[in-house]
């Protein structure tokens, strides 16, 4: 099999399953999961050797290893997620374009990895676009749909407005040969860098682009969002990794004046990375929805993709790519686990919810992992990429930055902790008290994603080296190396094994501690101390709603993004009634006054 | 790695929770005395933790145990990590980052277990210590990261040889030595900085359903957790320890500092914490940031 058979594949799979959905619901939905799961192990077993197939005409392939690294983290989330699709086909109001759109999609992101020309890039990107597009107003909300098109499409335009200028410059789609031109030009480097960029940042949801990440990630169906926050939004990263690297931006950017040996641009970009890294930790802070929540989450998580990709050494852009694949697997698993509570409870409300870790014990340890990993906390592969991206900020002194990105490093800790707390701690609800532990085919796919997490925490070598590898394949003078189990920093050296054995021997003492003390009694949750107070319901007795008041407070007037969008889309409201009022009027006037204008212009021909 | 590292890293974490239960005891005493007081014996609190270990407790499911278990590993594991004087298990493998957030895992494991109590005063005194939290790490990172900088190295036994051969950061950088000691200050939960504790408001926040072994352990936890702090604000700002008197002096001296200072101030609101922090340590922590970073005032 060829990427180009793949690809093909998935398309033809995708139409298989939407007859196949009109005939038979579950058995449509079991089409995704073999499809994307064959994809997988196929992508797995040949490895970055899997041939490219470039023969029908101008849509032509490449195989490099930075494209494979995404196709393989892209087909990870998308078979793990899959497995939850037969469960949610009767909640779906569309259930036949679902599949179909969910195996569109894939294709488009794999033809997007495997991109040689920019005119292939663009068609499958447009096709990602098209196909989420159509899937998140199967959730609970139309807007979120508009808004994601709208901010997807400002991205795509100026992507193809930048192609079609290295076109005319230099006849070529070629995209390794295009930008390496452009490098070589500091004018058009700078304009098709910053379009191409624009459309990255727009994708990865960087600030101010960053409002239809919780409208989308928060309405699409509980299925899609897993795919939207660990999936789709690492298009962006990629594009900004094609366009950073290949350039290569330092050198392009050179004559630029320079803040901490960083050109001015790049340096406003990191600002804007950090900006959101803020952004995305306050709102998150503050949701009530635990999607909303994770959404916000993926915004800061974006900022740290940008930074690393953006400091340009081996330290950072290793780990932005670990940062990528790490979030990706956390995210996805927070959001399946939020998925299966939402399937047993009906809700993803925080305040809603309580206690489920009495009946849901095993998505509790899922979401557990994933969040130690997204709160970048050893023994989980989050840690590593953490790890990576401070020593390079330490190492280069940008402490500004460093500052914005330990803020959202240590909110990271509020935000995580409060669906834990909130929806799986605390006291169990009466109208759950018959609530089940998710099913069998829901646990599997959470519980494999948590193992991965788990396992590229203990032993990210095998991560690390690839890194290396995509580093080399960059153009990247020196690359990330490890020996051993460890990883070796600009200012210190990384043993992940002895951490986690560490952690292990710790854990064995205070086990050891507690099983030498009398057992102790088991008493129900309500049987606690309640300053002399009798209290019968457990509802009243759940600390949830507005969990970080005191915070939140704080930072309640603060100025709204949303607003000057709304601003900006009344404005061009405005403009199309004044242009429908002049020339699509209803008074006969106005409309014999166009064509005796249009006449008289016509008369008058050239001379004009 | 042999198991000879291993050995001493184990005692190293249990003679750190040794000396600090015992510090910790003659603080209660001094202090006892400032105030016309008798105050306990010196090793009241091992008598207490004793005590608690032959109790019978109650538990309320599977995470208020778990998560007690995870919280002393987290913090054991730590201690493992922290060099005394001369004394470093793990050579070249005691990051900075690691204190950091190996630290924080037995911060979660505790909250955790404090939340799966079902008590919502636990909840509270949780968010509330995550929020303190939020305040002391930011500016306490700001400054390590220009040390680390400067210095080019994240190991913290590197950190103090270097102090050893050419001053202390406490001469080099006495901005940043300050913020540091806010910081602690926060890190340790001493008044002004107690609120996540408030035992009058919050009946002891996260403490407030833990008797018997799971508090002993939670006691333990507590006084290793401390001795981490102490001994990384010793190693950092006042160049570690030739010898191991020479270690254990200044952090005696620290500890009694933090305590007598805590003796005196009353308790921040939990909104005051964060301006607070927000508006003074930050500040300085990036002025002393941008006087090794750009300015090269200080640097070797």
């Amino acid at each position: 099999m060829t990427v180009l058979n793949v690809i093909v594949a998935l398309v033809v799979a995708g139409l298989i399953a939407y007859y196949v959905t009109t005939i038979n619901k579950v058995a449509g939905s079991y089409i995704t999961i073999i499809a994307t799961v064959a994809a997988l192990v196929l992508f797995l077993v040949n490895g970055d050797r899997i041939l490219a197939n470039d023969a029908i005409g101008i849509i032509s392939f490449t195989v490099t290893p930075l494209g494979w690294f995404f196709t393989v983290i892209m087909l990870v989330v998308y078979s793990m997620v899959s497995f939850f699709n037969p469960y949610w086909m009767k909640k779906l109001l569309y259930p036949a374009s679902y599949n179909m759109l969910y195996l569109l999609s894939l294709a488009g992101t794999l033809g997007v990895f495997m991109a040689d020309s920019f005119v292939v890039l663009f068609i499958f990107w447009e096709l990602v676009v098209w196909s989420s597009l159509f899937i998140i107003p199967f959730g609970k909300s139309r807007n979120a749909s508009v808004v994601y098109y709208s901010m997807s499409t400002f991205g795509s335009f100026t992507m193809l407005y930048a192609i079609f200028l290295l076109y005319a410059k230099y006849d070529s789609f070629i995209i390794k040969d295009v930008l390496a031109m452009a490098g070589n030009d500091p004018g058009v480097a700078l304009a098709a860098f910053i379009l191409i960029i624009i459309a990255g940042l727009v994708k990865l949801g960087i600030f101010p682009f960053h409002i239809w990440l919780p409208m989308a990630h928060g309405n699409a169906p509980d299925t899609f969002s897993p795919i939207l926050s660990g999936g789709l939004v690492k298009l962006g990263a990629f594009a900004a990794i094609l366009v950073s690297t290949l350039l290569p931006i330092y050198e392009a950017f050179d004559n630029q004046p320079k803040i901490f040996g960083v050109p001015i641009l790049i340096y406003g970009l990191m600002v804007l990375g950090a900006i959101s890294i803020v952004v995305g930790t306050l709102m998150a802070i503050a949701q009530e929805d635990a999607k909303r929540l994770l959404a916000y989450s993926s915004v800061a998580n974006a900022g740290y993709i940008l930074i690393g990709i953006l400091m340009y050494n081996q330290m950072a852009m290793s780990g932005a790519l670990v940062h990528i694949f790490a979030h990706a697997v956390a995210t996805a698993a927070a959001f399946l686990a939020i998925a299966a509570v939402s399937y047993r409870t009906g809700t993803t409300k925080m305040s809603e919810l309580g206690g489920m870790i009495h009946k849901m014990p095993i998505t509790y340890i899922v979401y557990l992992i994933a969040i130690i990993s997204m709160a970048g906390i050893p023994p989980m592969a989050g840690f590593i990429s953490k790890w990576l991206i401070f020593q390079a900020l330490a190492n280069q002194g940008l402490f500004l930055i460093a500052a914005a990105m330990f803020f959202g490093s240590v909110g990271s800790f509020l935000y995580v902790f409060r669906p834990l707390s909130a929806v799986f701690l605390g006291q169990l609800k009466p109208q759950h008290k018959d609530v089940k532990e998710a099913p069998i085919g829901m646990v599997i796919p959470m519980v494999i994603l948590s193992g991965i997490s788990l396992f590229y925490g203990i032993f990210p070598i095998s991560l690390i080296d690839y890194t290396a590898k995509i580093e080399k394949a960059l153009g990247f003078e020196n690359v990330v190396e490890t020996s051993g189990l460890v990883i070796k920093g600009n200012n210190g050296d990384l043993h992940a094994t002895l951490i986690t054995a560490i952690f292990a021997f710790g854990f064995f003492i205070a086990l050891a501690i507690f099983m030498i003390a009398p057992k102790s009694r088991k008493v129900d949750l309500m049987d606690t101390y309640t300053a002399g107070e009798f209290l019968y319901t457990p509802d009243l007795y759940h600390y949830s709603y507005s969990y970080y008041a005191p915070f939140e407070r704080l930072y309640q007037k603060h100025p709204d993004i949303v607003a000057i969008y709304a601003g900006l889309v009344q404005r061009i409201t405005d403009f199309g009634s004044f242009i429908r009022y002049i020339f699509f009027s209803k008074r006969p006037s106005t409309g014999i006054f166009w064509i005796v204008l249009t006449m008289i212009l016509l008369m008058w021909g050239e001379k004009l | 790695m042999t198991i000879t590292n291993f050995l001493v890293a184990f005692a190293i974490a249990f003679c750190g929770w040794a000396l600090q239960t015992s510090v910790s005891g003659i603080t209660r005493k001094t202090v006892a005395r400032i105030q016309k007081r008798y105050g306990p014996v010196w090793f009241q609190n091992f008598r207490d933790i004793f005590k608690l270990f032959s109790k019978r407790a109650v538990t309320h499911g599977w995470v208020y145990d778990f998560g007690v278990m995870m919280a002393l590993g987290g913090i054991i594991g730590t201690a493992m990590f922290t060099p005394v004087a001369n004394i470093v298990a793990f050579r070249g493998y005691d990051n900075f980052f690691i204190f950091i957030y190996l630290f924080a895992v037995g911060m979660l494991g505790m909250a955790m277990s404090a939340v799966g109590s079902g008590n919502p005063l636990a909840s509270i005194g949780v968010m509330r210590a995550l929020t303190q939290m939020v305040g002391y790490e930011v500016p306490f990172m700001i400054i390590i990261i220009a040390l680390i900088n400067v210095e080019s190295t994240s190991s913290i036994s590197k950190l103090v040889d270097i102090q050893q051969a050419s001053g202390w950061n406490i001469l080099v950088m006495p901005i940043g030595t300050i913020v540091g000691f806010i910081c602690l200050m926060g890190m340790l939960g001493k008044k002004p900085f107690d609120t996540y504790i408030a035992p009058a408001e919050l009946a002891s926040g996260p403490m407030v359903e833990y008797g018997g072994k799971q508090l002993g352990m939670l006691m333990i936890m507590h006084e290793v957790a401390t001795f981490v702090e102490i001994s990384l604000f010793v190693n950092l700002f006042l160049g570690g320890g030739v010898t191991i008197f020479d270690f254990l002096i200044k952090y005696f001296l620290v500890y009694t500092l933090t305590s007598y200072i805590s003796n005196v101030l009353g308790r921040f609101k939990i909104d005051q914490v964060i301006k607070f922090y927000y508006k003074v340590p930050i500040v300085l922590a990036l002025i002393q940031a941008a006087m090794l970073i750009i300015f090269g005032w200080g640097v070797r």
